[in-house]
């Protein structure tokens, strides 16, 4: 046992030859819309994106949010449900839409 | 030309102009004063920020007086929201395989001990920068034009890895992935294909960037370097090469970053092209670095304004300046070609005369001939790629 933690506390000093700096990536706080159907967008979209990557998108039709949302469960395959496609589809348009459905 | 047939041949001019697929003219400048983030990211200065995870950061107007990007004002562009860090260097390997005679397993070590190293000076530009321009607004980030950037970067030719593997007869496309790589199960990795004939001496796996090692966020410890090309071919953390028989399809060249394959490359958001193809090659573009709309300017000073142009791979034979919103051009001073990829260096010195408003445009030309439409005459795309239309900076004489 001893053996092998100088084993592997040997091994880690020899790998550790890598970055010495700080590679930790920033946390930002993105100015979103919450309103009742915001639950939804933290539950489905926040897996692999921020909020900025929504505010940056610039202001979409209906069509090509619900677009988005499809392209995100079926090619990145966000779990996200019939019922949540529909809300999250709304509060996309509602905040970030520019009022045309298509 | 009789009256009767002008009339005739306008008839016939607007009935084409109404069967085809193109657009009115929509298309604006692209957005040009965003601020920089107080949120500093690794090895970075502040960026224009869209986005901390993946991290989406764009370099300011400012950035493009020189013709070298300095790494931490590179801009950066990443798909996935976890990057590995890769703080155990001696566990990295880049992997060849597939229809090679000798698979390969390569360290950072062996790549530049056991290769020559070369140099190439090129632009890095993405397919959507600029995007902001394109109405009706596309889907994708919301670009301004600081999504590019001009580097040295130093490493191995492909030629020489795939060399060393011995392509096997009969393979005729490679499969690049990098470790851009999704968090949810069975979602597509960032990969791209590129058939083995493409493949010139100027397409290297570089270590190295202006003489630094790659930042983390662009690419660290291995990038492919394609010239010429849009930067959605420039995998980064580059980990494994597959040699391959025939291509094989995948989510980011055969449904991501493409265009419509028509002449114009355009189409309209009620009437898409039935056929596209990926943004590969890139087409002649400029950009002002000095002064910005942010510039206050006396009246009868010395102004020297700079910029940056470039191509794809062709290189630049004029840069022309107007200050009268296109009407006359006059040729800025070109600084020297470090290579013709890289970013082409521009200076024009002038003096406003009277207080006011002031437009300044920079139109590039490269050597086959072509040159930047102005934004309105670019035609839209679902992607909202390409844009490289005619840059425009309005600043107050005071």
């Amino acid at each position: 046992m001893k053996k092998m933690m100088i084993l592997g506390l040997l091994l880690s000093s020899l790998l550790q030859a890598g970055y010495s700096q700080n590679l930790k990536v920033p946390s930002v706080a993105f100015d979103i819309k919450i309103d009742k159907d915001f639950g939804a967008m933290q539950r489905n979209c926040q897996w692999c994106h921020s909020f900025g990557y929504i505010l940056n998108q610039g202001k979409l039709s209906k069509e090509s949010w619900h677009k988005i949302v499809v392209k995100m469960r079926e090619v990145y395959k966000a779990p996200i449900t019939k019922e949540d496609e529909k809300t999250t589809t709304e509060y996309l348009f509602k905040h970030y839409g520019n009022a045309k459905l298509k | 030309m009789k009256r009767r047939d002008f009339f005739r041949l306008s008839a016939i001019a607007s009935a084409l102009v109404l069967s085809s697929t193109r657009s009115l003219a929509l298309t604006t400048q692209p957005q040009n004063n965003r601020k920089v983030s107080s949120v500093v990211f690794p090895q970075k200065k502040p960026l224009i920020t869209y986005s901390d995870r993946p991290p989406l950061l764009e370099t300011p107007r400012s950035g493009f007086t020189t013709a070298i990007t300095p790494n931490n004002e590179f801009f950066v562009r990443w798909h996935s929201p976890k990057i590995p860090i890769p703080r155990y260097l001696s566990m990295f390997s880049l992997d060849v395989d597939g229809e090679v005679n000798t698979p390969l397993v390569l360290s950072l070590d062996k790549l530049k001990n056991e290769f020559e190293a070369v140099e190439v000076t090129a632009v890095l530009q993405c397919g959507g920068n600029s995007r902001s321009a394109f109405k009706p607004q596309t889907s994708g980030i919301q670009w301004g034009s600081g999504a590019m950037g001009c580097a040295v970067f130093k490493g191995v030719r492909l030629k020489d890895i795939l060399a060393k593997a011995g392509v096997k007869e009969g393979a005729s496309w490679l499969g690049l992935r990098g470790d851009d790589t999704p968090i949810l199960p069975s979602a597509p990795s960032y990969a791209r294909e590129l058939e083995l004939h493409e493949i010139s001496d100027d397409v290297i796996v570089a270590y190295e960037m202006n003489a630094e090692e790659l930042p983390y966020l662009n690419g660290y410890p291995l990038r492919l370097i394609i010239p010429g090309m849009y930067s959605d071919s420039w995998v980064k953390m580059l980990s494994k090469i597959t040699v391959l028989k025939e291509y094989k399809k995948m989510f980011y060249m055969d449904t991501a970053y493409r265009i419509p394959a028509n002449e114009c490359e355009c189409e309209t958001a009620d009437k898409l092209a039935p056929k596209t193809q990926p943004i590969t090659s890139m087409n002649v573009k400029s950009y002002i670095g000095y002064p910005t709309s942010h510039t206050k300017i006396d009246a009868q000073s010395n102004v020297l304004l700079k910029g940056i142009a470039f191509d794809n791979g062709s290189g630049i034979k004029e840069v022309l300046i107007s200050l009268d919103k296109g009407i006359s051009w006059e040729r800025a001073e070109l600084e020297k070609e470090l290579s013709v990829y890289a970013f082409r260096a521009f200076s024009y010195a002038f003096k406003p005369m009277s207080k006011g408003k002031l437009t300044l445009m920079a139109k590039a030309v490269n050597r086959r001939g072509e040159e930047q439409p102005f934004s309105k005459d670019i035609e839209w795309n679902h992607g909202g790629y390409k844009y490289n239309g005619i840059d425009s900076v309005t600043i107050t004489v005071g």
